[in-house]
């Protein structure tokens, strides 16, 4: 990795030139086989549903090869934007869903509002249609939904005398956790910028990252309800040893847990999986509950994650895309996907597909109140610089609440606006 | 000088041989022969051509269009002039950034070269053991790929695992216990200084000490005999001996901490906040965290004047003392 003089002059430069050169295409074989391209996220599949997907998929459909390449969520916008402007994108994208709104302005997605109907758009979640959707017209495709839960271990619970079941607000969550947190055991493993829990908690509070008024957004985060929801974080965070300048993929935070000293950690229910898969013998000592809300009533407020597939552009093959789309998000796949990679599918007719599943119902619970980030094509730039997690750090670290609040909101101002 | 550039055209001419008979009997094949030198550069120069004049002539371009993601993915971009130059020229932001870049380059570059002149006089004064170990551990520094000792500083300091911190808090620094050095700008800013430091101080030592040896012993013997200390013979002697040497060394790490992009992109990404924000991590801020190319293209386009601008005034500076004491 060597950059040469005017580093930054030479990266726009190497995104610019992608739009300039364009390999052909060498998907359409001899055969009359036509490849098509996918890129999915990484966890978004495993690899035995991979291999069992594509082996269905190539069977039925005998004229299409399925090329699934898995991304890395670090760094994906660039990687998205660089493959919209080549003359050689994928055919089918997964991007997540606070993404689609961004690169549906630019004009690089296909408009698939005319496929909406074959494609089940009656009953899509609208956590994932919403965002996927631009101008009217739905450039995102939902796939699957998740939301954070907190995972948390049985056996530290039973021994600590606490029933998790019991826990329903915000103040017996505090007082569990303070239990829990006594000798080598952290109560919870929070780190310092896991921002989608704060967003979580600044909503519980009326708050919102960012209001829109006559067409121009600007950050909230100094608001008294946002503030309100950082002093709740704060309090729970010190009850474990999560690094206060860290998110919560670096030290990741399954591994942390793994290492069995953690009662619980704030993840998508999928996080189990990596945890037992790192530590087998926490194998049956895992189980969920939605994160509590303020008051008995309501569960906390969750951000809906998730992903929608897209249709670039400049894809060489749409039809075939379509077709791909259509058996990723029909009823058979979607259902062993949920079961599979504790997911939400993505139609609420197939809820009852991961009625069975723990963390599935967890999540659930907190979906009925989901919440979106912004939705707006400058929100993107809000999450590639991320003022959000260094005003948690600073907070955290002993700085003043209001006076960093208002300097990112400024920052996030700034950040939302400067695209347009 | 003068009898290196007498003596060198003297042994060629010797050399020279008739002009080759096949040349001479056939003018296509003359022709032929005449276009090889050119036909044979010619990649080298595609290549540059390709690599790096394209892009920069494209960056160019860009500063002057408006291009965001739309023009990037659909194309047409239009003039706008000198639009982008005038709203990056009148952001705060913008200004804040240049003169943190300054800061940052002054400070980087008056610690390298000072270490590093202190690093080659005293490999001078060392015996062979003591040079060889310590021109060994300036080779070894200096061979460490970028980004591996970026991650390692960075795990250096780490707030939970970093040795730093334990080696802080078992002096009995209890503040320090899991104190998160990335969070507080000046620290940050200053830990990137270290890194920066540390990785350059091997090849102005190395270059600065093997023009020290350059430097004919019986100058310093007669300086002694006229009752010069050390401070004086450095200034005196040393320092306009070399005076080239040091001019080549500065600019070259005056180029080296102004494209210093990779360093603080793996470790702090330009935070906390914009605390090391230099010129080009601004650049690529603007130009992949907003979308806009236009105006990223511009920041690099001022980066480069305003990098030029230092060294002319430099160079300039340089050339104008040697010309008063010829």
């Amino acid at each position: 990795m060597k950059y040469r003089l005017l580093a930054g002059g030479s990266v726009l430069v190497l995104t610019a030139a992608l739009s300039a050169c364009s390999p052909p295409s060498d998907s359409a074989g001899g055969d009359g086989r036509t490849t098509v391209d996918v890129w999915l996220m990484r966890d978004s599949v495993s690899d035995t549903f991979q291999k069992e997907f594509t082996a269905d998929f190539e069977k039925r459909h005998p004229k299409i090869d399925v090329k699934i390449q898995i991304q890395e969520w670090d760094g994906i916008g660039q990687k998205i934007t660089a493959a919209l402007a080549s003359n050689d994108a994928p055919d089918v994208i997964e991007a997540g869903n606070t993404q689609v709104a961004q690169f549906a302005e630019s004009g690089g997605l296909l408009d698939l509002s005319d496929r909406t109907d074959e494609l089940n758009g009656e009953d899509w979640l609208s956590g994932l249609a919403e965002p996927g959707a631009y101008e009217g017209k739905q450039y995102g495709i939902p796939y699957y939904a998740a939301n954070r839960v907190v995972i948390h271990r049985t056996d530290l619970f039973e021994k600590a005398g606490i029933d998790a079941k019991a826990i329903k607000t915000r103040e017996q969550w505090i007082d569990a956790t303070a239990k829990l947190n006594k000798g080598g055991t952290q109560g919870i493993y929070l780190p310092g910028q896991l921002w989608y829990a704060l967003a979580g908690f600044i909503w519980d509070e009326g708050g919102d990252l960012a209001t829109e008024s006559g067409g121009k957004w600007s950050g909230a985060l100094d608001t008294p309800e946002a503030l309100r929801g950082m002093a709740f974080y704060e309090e729970l965070q010190a009850l474990g040893k999560g690094p206060k300048d860290s998110d919560e993929d670096d030290p990741p935070q399954a591994e942390v847990m793994a290492q069995g000293q953690v009662a619980q950690v704030i993840s998508t229910p999928g996080g189990a999986n990596v945890i037992v898969e790192k530590n087998p013998e926490l194998k049956g000592k895992l189980a969920f509950f939605p994160i509590p809300g303020k008051t008995a009533g309501t569960p906390g407020s969750v951000f809906t994650g998730g992903s929608d597939l897209v249709v670039p552009a400049a894809a060489a093959h749409p039809e075939e895309a379509v077709t791909f789309i259509k058996e990723l998000t029909g009823d058979e796949w979607q259902k062993k996907l949920a079961v599979a990679m504790s997911y939400v599918p993505n139609r609420t007719s197939l809820a009852s597909a991961v009625a069975g599943d723990p963390g599935a119902a967890a999540m659930a619970v907190g979906a009925a109140n989901g919440h979106a980030t912004p939705n707006t094509p400058g929100w993107a730039a809000v999450e590639a610089e991320n003022p959000i997690k260094d005003y948690m750090t600073a907070v955290l670290t002993g700085g003043d609440p209001a006076k960093e609040a208002a300097q990112a909101s400024q920052d996030i101002t700034r950040a939302m606006n400067a695209g347009s | 000088m003068p009898v290196v550039a007498e003596r060198t055209p003297a042994p060629r001419t010797p050399r020279q041989r008739p002009a080759p008979r096949p040349a001479a009997r056939k003018d296509p094949a003359g022709r032929a022969h005449s276009l090889w030198p050119y036909a044979l550069i010619a990649p080298a120069i595609g290549g540059m051509l390709y690599l790096l004049v394209y892009p920069l002539v494209r960056a160019v371009l860009i500063s002057f269009q408006d291009f965001r993601l739309r023009q990037l993915i659909a194309g047409h971009a239009e003039f706008v002039g000198f639009r982008n130059y005038r709203t990056l020229l009148a952001d705060p932001r913008f200004w804040e950034v240049v003169r943190r870049t300054f800061l940052f380059m002054a400070i980087n570059v008056v610690l390298i070269m000072v270490i590093a002149t202190l690093v080659a006089l005293m490999v001078e004064r060392l015996r062979r053991v003591g040079r060889t170990v310590v021109l060994c551990s300036l080779v070894l520094a200096w061979a460490m790929p970028v980004v591996a000792a970026t991650t390692v500083f960075q795990w250096l300091f780490h707030s939970e695992f970093g040795i730093v911190n334990w080696a802080l808090t078992s002096i009995g620094l209890d503040s320090f216990e899991r104190y998160p050095w990335f969070a507080n700008g000046t620290a940050a800013f200053a830990i990137l200084v270290t890194l920066i430091v540390w990785q350059s101080v091997p090849f102005a030592a190395i270059t600065l000490y093997s023009a020290l040896t350059t430097v004919p012993l019986e100058l310093y013997e007669s300086a002694r005999l006229d009752g010069a200390g050390a401070g004086r013979i450095f200034r005196s002697v040393t320092f306009p001996m070399l005076r080239p040497i040091f001019l080549l060394v500065f600019s070259l790490e005056v180029i080296w901490t102004f494209k210093a992009f990779v360093q603080i992109w793996v470790m702090t990404r330009g935070g906390p906040g914009d605390a090391t924000t230099i010129l080009p991590v601004y650049a690529v801020q603007t130009a992949l965290s907003s979308q806009r190319y236009d105006l990223g293209s511009a920041a690099s386009m001022i980066t480069v004047v305003l990098m030029s601008g230092v060294l002319v005034l430099y160079f300039r500076q340089m050339y104008r003392q040697e010309d008063e004491t010829r």
